[in-house]
């Protein structure tokens, strides 16, 4: 056998094998882009191909800020379906480049006002509270940081590991409402940033993703950090990580965590059918009971809700952040501590 | 009427080639160039002004010096060793030497992570022997990244030294040392002047390799910048302008070294001409019994990545917190990837792409060198840069070019939409095995003598059938060599794949990377032994194929 020959045969075998990894088994592709983490999307997803037997809910775990990039750059061919997660000044983004499609689900009228995309681009779903985490194998609870200044305790210094905030809705989130919080009167986020270089201070390290934050927690490589609290409160269920929360005692910025279509979906019935499954109250209920969120629909009744949920819902007291502010900012002041701030202070 | 009929031939095959080669390679980073000056001088002012960036262009810079002298060190005393001093377990140091450069680039860095991660294997025995209530050490930072890049990156220096030594006269040495000089003059004066162009060269090779280092930096470099992850950073944050002029200064960087190299190559050629008569020194005495226990140490120490991959993918995922090794077993992690055909989808996508963009670097790559070997034309010299260029330019630029150019159809403007699309990934495969190909081809055809194909030509035979039974025959074992190496690094791919693929695509290595952030360390793990095995068994295959596979010099890594 000559080489041209066998060359010709290689490349006929090479799109042979090609078009086998375009093709799927017949069903429906349905791609959700979330950052809510594998357990709680396996579980909506199995639910939603049964009842959908023809659909094949793929989902893609990645941080809020990876996926508005992802829809940015697949603008011109959009990728995916839904996008599940991300907290609403994101979403913002991406409606203001206008990477969403308009859908008002069932259950628009049974929300807070903050929960509600312009032009009904994206509706919240769930309210994320960000907590202080720590590894209670290593702290006991009467000795862990109350509130966010106490983060800054020198005792703490070497011990605190943060995700890294750029990609993260979460991290920005706190990041955001710390420099909001210090600008008081004065208007100007310098406050902010003196609290973010003590922060980055006593930050031992910036973790790559939420598995190496986690890992790093449970193998004491770090006792302390900031995140939000279903991921957190899940731990020890999904990983049995030693890691226990606390509410900032001053008060918290509460998220709303929303869900959107993404504009150029070709299957936007199918899209919209799923936005409709993961809320309804049930779909919430169990995500309550399962997965530690807190639904962002008002007309759940309570009792209806796992204790923790109720404890926590008087423990909260939620930071008034003036989103519009953040909206308009946060970018410049990510990109602010991004340069001057990460890593410029004196490690122990 | 024959030459001309000649030159008919060579433009018929250079032109699709090279409009291909302009298409795919330098349309990319000239979208790239003339986006950075979208703002006129805007972007690069603020670059300019940027103290990350400045940051980001030293810590860049501060690592490829640091990964050259960390690489020089380790493989410059391997090389002298291995070639000069004859003991037992000579050989098989020899061929495990050469062992880092077959792990794909994030399985390395996760094999090190560990190992010697805070929390990692040797860290925690460290740890534990020495009644330490800290780790002795952290994995972060520029010692970290270098730290890898030495033990990846040696082996350019290791090969290259030891074929300067391999075709290095022994008998001036013996004439020097028989005239009077000592040990010691006789290595500064002979020995080293003589390996120092091939030295010179692999660590500027060193130098390139570490300048578009993605891997080590973006999983260890805790908030470090360097040029490669701030491109992707600054694209995160919305940036593009900033990326470009970030992808822009890498790429210069990096092409200023390749001048730089190509310039060293050239006065390589004052190598001694001679038989390389090579006498090793026997060892004697308590030496001769220790220098076993010495090279089975570093052999140890060279497999151990490759070991603790191994352990990891059958560690129980979960179990592993505060032990200094995993303490549960299981065969589950190969179990779901072979059951679930969600987990084996990364597999089939790798292969798959991989394999079309090889075929595509063996048709092409082939023409060029046989252009660029056997015939005389108005645009060789293109061709000849552009062959060589993608292996000067960084993945992360590559890709961060392909990713702005192809992202919407224009006709007009030779646009075609691909990201998004299956298609992006192997064309990126394929620019980045163009280099490779090429060049292992080229120096196959160069062994051919060049009467050969004239000789059948002026017996009769028409180009095709000379084409047929002479030259691609004779560019076989370079075919085989440069298709393995091009295979091998599309397989594992990770510093492009991570900018350009979708879900639907996704390849091997971002798989490892979701299966990580899912704190899933022994699925990664057995992900990163799947891909080991299909580099071995391309390897093989490759040898059965197209015979010995000569020695390639230039093997790029992330």
């Amino acid at each position: 056998m000559s080489v041209a020959l066998r060359m010709r045969r290689g490349l006929a075998c090479a799109s042979v094998v090609a078009l086998a990894a375009c093709g799927g088994d017949g069903r429906t592709v349905l791609t959700v882009y979330s950052p809510h983490g594998k357990d709680l999307l396996e579980y909506y997803e199995a639910g939603f191909e049964k009842a959908h037997p023809t659909v094949d809910v793929q989902w893609v775990d990645m941080g809020s800020q990876d996926v508005l990039d992802r829809l940015r750059s697949e603008a011109a061919n959009p990728q995916a379906d839904v996008w599940f997660g991300a907290p609403t000044e994101v979403f913002d983004r991406a409606a203001a480049a206008g990477l969403l499609a308009p859908y008002k689900p069932t259950w628009a009228g049974v929300v807070p006002p903050e929960a509600k995309g312009g032009s009904d681009l994206w509706y919240g779903t769930y309210l994320t509270p960000e907590v202080i985490a720590y590894n209670s194998d290593a702290i006991a609870a009467a000795d862990a940081p109350k509130d966010w200044d106490d983060v800054l305790d020198p005792k703490w210094k070497g011990k605190v590991i943060i995700r890294d905030p750029l990609p993260s809705g979460s991290m920005r989130a706190i990041f955001g409402a710390m420099i909001v919080r210090g600008m008081g009167t004065s208007g100007t986020p310098d406050s902010g940033y003196a609290w973010l270089r003590h922060l980055d201070a006593s930050t031992k390290e910036y973790a790559l993703d939420p598995g190496v934050l986690y890992q790093k927690l449970g193998r004491q490589e770090g006792l302390i950090s900031l995140y939000d609290m279903p991921d957190i409160a899940s731990l020890r269920g999904r990983f049995k990580i030693p890691v226990q929360y606390v509410i900032p005692s001053s008060g918290t910025p509460v998220l709303v965590d929303a869900i959107a279509i993404v504009k150029g979906t070709k299957h936007a019935d199918l899209a919209q059918q799923l936005n409709e499954f993961v809320t309804t109250p049930a779909a919430l209920e169990e995500a309550s009971n399962k997965f530690y969120r807190i639904p962002a629909r008002s007309d759940i009744p309570l009792d209806s809700l796992p204790q923790w949920v109720r404890d926590a819902k008087t423990k909260i007291k939620p930071m008034p952040l003036d989103r519009a502010l953040l909206a308009k900012h946060l970018d410049e002041w990510m990109r602010y501590w991004d340069s001057n701030i990460r890593n410029r202070s004196k490690k122990s | 009427m024959k030459v001309k009929a000649d030159q008919r031939v060579s433009w018929a095959l250079a032109t699709p080639v090279l409009a291909l080669l302009l298409w795919s390679v330098v349309y990319p980073n000239v979208t790239i160039i003339a986006g950075s000056f979208a703002h006129g001088l805007g972007y690069w002012r603020d670059f300019a002004n940027s103290p990350s960036d400045r940051e980001a262009l030293w810590t860049t810079l501060v690592v490829s010096v640091g990964s050259v002298i960390g690489a020089a060190a380790v493989g410059l005393p391997l090389a002298f060793v291995l070639s000069r001093v004859d003991f037992r377990g000579r050989r098989f140091l020899q061929a495990v030497a050469t062992l880092p450069a077959a792990l794909p680039p994030l399985v390395g860095v996760i094999a090190f992570l560990f190992l010697y991660g805070e929390s990692g294997v040797v860290t925690r025995a460290v740890q534990r022997a020495l009644h330490l209530s800290e780790p002795p050490w952290r994995l972060t930072g520029i010692w970290a990244i270098i730290f890898v890049h030495a033990y990846t990156m040696y082996v350019y220096v290791f090969l290259f030294v030891s074929a300067g030594l391999e075709r290095l006269d022994g008998t001036l040495d013996e004439a020097a040392a028989g005239l009077g000089a000592s040990t010691a003059f006789r290595l500064r004066k002979v020995t080293l002047p003589l390996v120092t162009p091939a030295l010179a060269g692999s660590m500027l090779l060193v130098f390139m390799s570490a300048l578009g280092s993605f891997s080590a930096p973006y999983i260890f470099g805790g908030g470090l910048r360097v040029l490669s992850t701030q491109i992707v950073a600054s694209k995160l944050n919305g940036a593009m302008g900033m990326a470009y002029v970030e992808t822009t200064v890498l790429a210069i960087t990096a092409i200023a070294a390749l001048l730089l190299l190509r310039w060293f190559e050239r006065r390589r050629s004052y190598a001694v001409t001679g038989k390389g008569s090579n006498t090793r020194i026997s060892l004697r005495g308590p030496m001769a019994r220790l220098a076993p226990f010495l090279a089975a140490s570093l052999v140890f120490v060279l497999v151990l990545p490759h070991a603790m991959i191994v352990l990891v993918a059958f560690a129980r995922d979960g179990a592993w917190t505060t032990q200094v090794l995993p303490p549960e077993y299981t065969l589950d992690n190969f179990k779901r990837l072979a059951t679930d055909p969600q987990l084996w989808l990364p597999v089939r996508n790798s292969i798959s792409m991989a394999a079309l963009a090889t075929a595509l670097n063996i048709v092409v790559c082939f023409v060029a060198a046989y252009l660029l070997v056997r015939r005389r034309f108005a645009g060789r010299g293109l061709l000849q840069l552009l062959v060589v260029l993608p292996w000067a330019i960084p993945a992360t630029a590559i890709a961060i070019g392909l990713a702005s150019t192809f992202d919407r159809s224009a006709p007009a403007q030779l646009r075609v939409l691909l990201v998004g699309t299956f298609w992006i990934l192997p064309l990126a495969y394929f620019v980045r095995g163009i280099p490779l190909v090429t060049s292992a081809v080229e120096s196959s055809l160069r062994q051919m003598d060049p009467s050969l194909e004239d000789a059948a030509r002026g017996l009769g035979a028409s180009w095709l059938l000379a084409m047929r039974r002479v030259v691609i025959p004779a560019a076989r074992p370079g075919l085989a060599a440069g298709a393995t190496l091009a295979a091998i690094t599309a397989v594992g791919e990770f510093v492009a794949s991570i900018v350009l693929y979708t879900h639907a695509n996704r390849p091997i290595s971002m798989e490892i990377l979701a299966q990580l952030r899912n704190l899933s360390f022994g699925t990664a793990a057995a992900y990163s032994v799947l891909l080991i095995l299909i580099v071995l068994l391309i390897t093989v295959a490759a040898r059965l194929l197209g015979g010995r596979p000569e020695r390639v010099e230039t093997i790029p890594t992330a």
